[in-house]
C-alpha cells in the first residue's frame, strides 16, 4: 500500500514526532506507517485524514499488485 | 495521556523484575533445603502471585499502547509460544524413545526458554516494523 503521509507532513512543515503526536501514536509506530511496513486501521487512517484535512483515500493508495 | 502509558510500561517491566527476583530465590530455596509442606506451597506461590500481577499489568499496557506496538508484541508473543510449543513437542516425542537431558531441558529451564523464544519474537518483529 502507498501513501502520501510525508507529502502531507512537509505541506504542513511537520516532523515525524509532531503527527505521531497529532494522531497518538509513538514516532516509530509513524514511521512503520510512512514506510509501507505496517498498514493502519481504519480509525487511525481517517484520524489521519482529518488532520491533514484531506480523504483517506488521497492519503493511501492500493499498489498495482494489491489491485 | 502519554504520561499513563509510560506509567504502564514501568509498572510491567517492575513486576516482572518481581517476578525474577521471586522466582530465582524460591528455585534456589527449594533446591537447596527441605522445608515443611506448607512452607514449601507458600514459596512456590510467591512467584506465581508476582507472575500473575505482571501479566495483569503487561495486559493493561498491551492495550494503551499504539497499534504498531500492539502488533509487534502480539507477534513476539505468537513466536515465543510457537517455538516454545514447538521445543516442548520436541522433548516429548525425545523423551518417549529414552532421548532426553534434564540437565538442559528441565521444567525450570523451560521457563527460561520461554523467555528467551519471547525475546526472539520481539526482535524479529520490531526489526520487521521498525517499531
Amino acid at each position: 500500500m502507498k501513501n502520501t503521509i510525508k507529502v502531507e507532513r512537509a505541506k504542513k512543515n511537520w516532523t515525524q514526532a509532531d503527527l505521531a503526536k497529532h494522531i497518538g501514536i509513538s514516532r516509530q509506530g509513524l514511521n512503520s506507517i510512512e514506510t509501507g511496513k505496517f498498514v493502519p486501521s481504519t480509525l487511525l487512517a481517517l484520524r489521519m485524514a482529518k488532520v491533514f484535512n484531506t480523504t483517506v483515500e488521497a492519503l493511501f493508495q492500493l499498489d498495482d499488485t494489491e489491485m | 495521556m502519554e504520561r499513563s502509558k509510560k506509567t504502564l510500561n514501568q509498572q510491567t517491566i517492575i513486576f516482572a523484575l518481581i517476578y525474577g527476583a521471586t522466582y530465582l530465590p524460591a528455585t534456589w530455596l527449594l533446591k537447596h533445603y527441605v522445608f515443611e509442606r506448607p512452607v514449601s506451597i507458600i514459596i512456590v506461590i510467591v512467584p506465581v502471585i508476582a507472575f500473575s500481577i505482571f501479566i495483569f499489568k503487561y495486559i493493561k499496557a498491551f492495550s494503551a499502547m499504539d497499534e504498531v506496538k500492539q502488533r509487534v508484541q502480539f507477534e513476539a508473543v505468537v513466536i515465543g509460544f510457537s517455538l516454545t510449543a514447538m521445543l516442548m513437542m520436541i522433548l516429548f516425542l525425545l523423551g518417549l524413545c529414552g532421548i532426553s537431558n534434564p540437565f538442559w531441558f528441565g521444567y525450570g529451564l523451560l521457563v527460561g526458554y520461554c523467555w528467551l523464544f519471547y525475546l526472539v519474537g520481539w526482535l524479529i518483529s520490531k526489526r520487521k516494523y521498525g517499531a
